[in-house]
């Protein structure tokens, strides 16, 4: 036997090793899908504003997290992982390019009108549809504030800007919704007018 | 309306957005299929990345040149351009052409961008573009309500200031500054062109947003001069601000223009009863106002890169902008050069007040003679040139050129 073999063990034994850490962490990150897909899809369509692409954005992170899997140390961090893939990736240029060429008639947002109607007509639809037309850095920072509840600083990290950016993006954000939705806004305007 | 309930009523459109849709569409085999792709992708991107750091280091000179010889814009080792005193005669229909143009001009008509001889078709028109970190900064101009947008590359919006001021861009196009109002406050923003320093924001006092913000320009590397209109009368008070204090800056009927190489603002210092106007040139640190000199034959419109000129406008303006142009010493008021439209009285319509320094000694107008808008560069040495550049020539009746970034 030669030493090589010795301190490696023979080929089969290395493809069955090689087998085994893949089935291993298949099945870990196959528990990981299953327990927390539902819940990332929904920021994913926050995010994207429609199935298609919040499906695309949310497969795009589930794979560059399958590629790090053996990097990843604290498992606790996981889902920030993939929100900071999702939300960049929903940002960034090549994406936006890539979608008016490929989806340039989808730009109405999917409302789900009949949930929102029934709870508090409409007002909540009305104004999901104005932050589906917010920038999509803005809109990030909506979707972690308000909706992942994360903290001021816990978006910086995973928008990797600064906290005061976020402040600046937040504000413009409410501000933009408020102008563009001010009847809506306003529970009062919007009673006198039904 | 306070933000309290707007921040909750946004958590629960969130809420309600997202419940409704209860999905697990993936499987494990899907996400393998995409990150065998996605590996494939990054084994090719570090190819050409490679390719592309081996073949940088000879095309940098080449295209250095190249970018000279297009702009126009003279290196800052070539000799100052002889200055010549007196009046120079404008008729852009018999003055010189010159192809080059190294100022970014918009067509709000079509709408489109015209720079670095190409014209770029805008999906919406813009008061004023220009460029930051990857693609640009644009103004909206709805019925005289102002947005701020950034927009990458491809125009395409990555943030917005809906309740927003005009932009002010500096000399060298690396910082611009707006206002913006946030339903509390207006704050002044400003930002570099590369993203190499953070945002920075000034508050203003809480007030509402009929007290607008206007960014006049940069007094100094770390101050904006801006003004706000008092809502009760439309009165201006012009103030300096450097990121955290807010101090007036005394003098100033309406300032126009603020020169961060020489620490000044230029602007209206009196309106007379005919409704023509006397202006100053006012140091921004003033604590009385006092200007060192003052005119009333002239608006100061815009200084030179180097603070050295100011160009004067009539001292009467109005839609169709000035008869006249000057360019005058900032620091005496002393007019160095006259520029004369010339033709019958009847066929001059003016120069547009937008008018920007292509260098330190070259200006670019837009102006209207008859039914016809030119775009000139006018020199201190006395030169007028008609530019041709792609996009500048209009047909009769088109007057749709601005400069972009003013």
């Amino acid at each position: 036997m030669s030493p090589t073999l010795v301190g490696m063990g023979s080929q089969s034994e290395r493809a069955d090793m090689s087998a085994y850490r893949r089935a291993d962490k298949d099945s870990d990150f196959s528990a990981y899908m299953s327990a927390r897909q539902a819940a990332l899809y929904r920021t994913a369509y926050l995010l994207a504003g429609d199935h298609a692409s919040a499906e695309d954005l949310l497969q795009n992170a589930f794979a560059k997290l399958y590629l790090s899997w053996d990097k990843v140390r604290d498992r606790e961090a996981l889902d920030g992982y993939v929100r900071r893939i999702m939300v960049n990736e929903n940002n960034s240029l090549w994406r936006r390019a890539w979608k008016r060429r490929e989806h340039s008639t989808d730009t109405m947002p999917e409302t789900g009108v009949g949930v929102h109607e029934s709870y508090d007509d409409g007002l909540a639809s009305a104004l999901w549809s104005y932050i589906s037309t917010l920038p999509p850095k803005q809109r990030s920072v909506v979707v972690l504030r308000y909706y992942e509840q994360l903290s001021e600083a816990e978006i910086a990290e995973v928008l990797g800007i600064s906290v005061g950016t976020v402040k600046s993006q937040a504000s413009r954000a409410l501000a933009g919704l408020r102008a563009r939705a001010p009847r809506s806004l306003n529970p009062h305007e919007f009673g006198d007018e039904r | 309306m306070n933000d309290t309930s707007l921040e909750d009523q946004v958590h629960d459109a969130l809420q309600l957005a997202a419940d409704s849709h209860q999905r697990s569409p993936l499987t494990v085999g899907d996400v393998r299929t995409r990150a065998r792709r996605i590996r494939r992708r990054r084994t090719i991107t570090a190819g050409a990345a490679i390719a592309a750091a081996l073949a940088i280091t000879v095309p940098v000179g080449l295209s250095l040149s190249g970018l000279g010889q297009r702009s126009g814009v003279q290196p800052a080792t070539q000799p100052p351009t002889t200055v010549i005193t007196g009046t120079v005669r404008i008729d852009p229909r018999s003055a010189p052409t010159s192809d080059t143009l190294a100022v970014p001009l918009l067509d709000v008509d079509t709408p489109s961008l015209i720079a670095d001889g190409e014209v770029t078709e805008l999906p919406e028109t813009y008061d004023q573009l220009t460029p930051y970190l990857d693609g640009w900064i644009g103004v909206v101009n709805n019925e005289g309500a102002y947005s701020v947008r950034q927009l990458d590359a491809d125009f395409q919006v990555v943030d917005e200031a809906v309740t927003a001021s005009r932009l002010a861009v500096s000399a060298d196009g690396s910082r611009m500054a707006w206002a913006e109002h946030d339903s509390t406050r207006w704050y002044v923003v400003d930002v570099t062109a590369d993203g190499s320093r953070e945002e920075r924001r000034t508050p203003l006092p809480e007030g509402p947003v009929e007290a607008k913000v206007d960014v006049v320009g940069f007094a100094s590397d770390t101050e904006v001069v801006v003004t706000q209109t008092d809502p009760a009368d439309g009165a201006l008070t012009t103030l300096r601000v450097d990121g955290s204090t807010v101090t007036p800056v005394p003098g100033f009927v309406r300032p126009w223009t603020a020169s961060s190489a020489t620490g000044v603002v230029a602007g209206v210092t009196r309106v007379l009863d005919d409704l023509s106007s006397c202006s100053a040139v006012i140091d921004a640190q003033t604590r009385t106002g006092t200007p060192p000199w003052a005119t009333c034959d002239y608006t100061l419109a815009a200084f030179s890169p180097d603070g050295r000129y100011v160009v004067g406008l009539a001292s009467y303006l109005d839609g169709n902008g000035s008869p006249t142009l000057a360019v005058l010493d900032a620091a005496t008021g002393e007019a160095v050069i006259d520029y004369e439209l010339i033709g019958p009285r009847n066929s001059i319509v003016g120069i547009n007040d937008r008018v920007a320094w292509e260098d330190a000694d070259t200006l670019i107008v837009t102006m209207v003679s008859r039914d016809r808008q030119f775009v000139l560069r006018l020199g201190l040495d006395g030169t007028v040139e008609r530019i041709t550049a792609p996009g500048t020539e209009l047909e009769p009746d088109r007057i749709s050129l601005v400069v972009a970034a003013n």
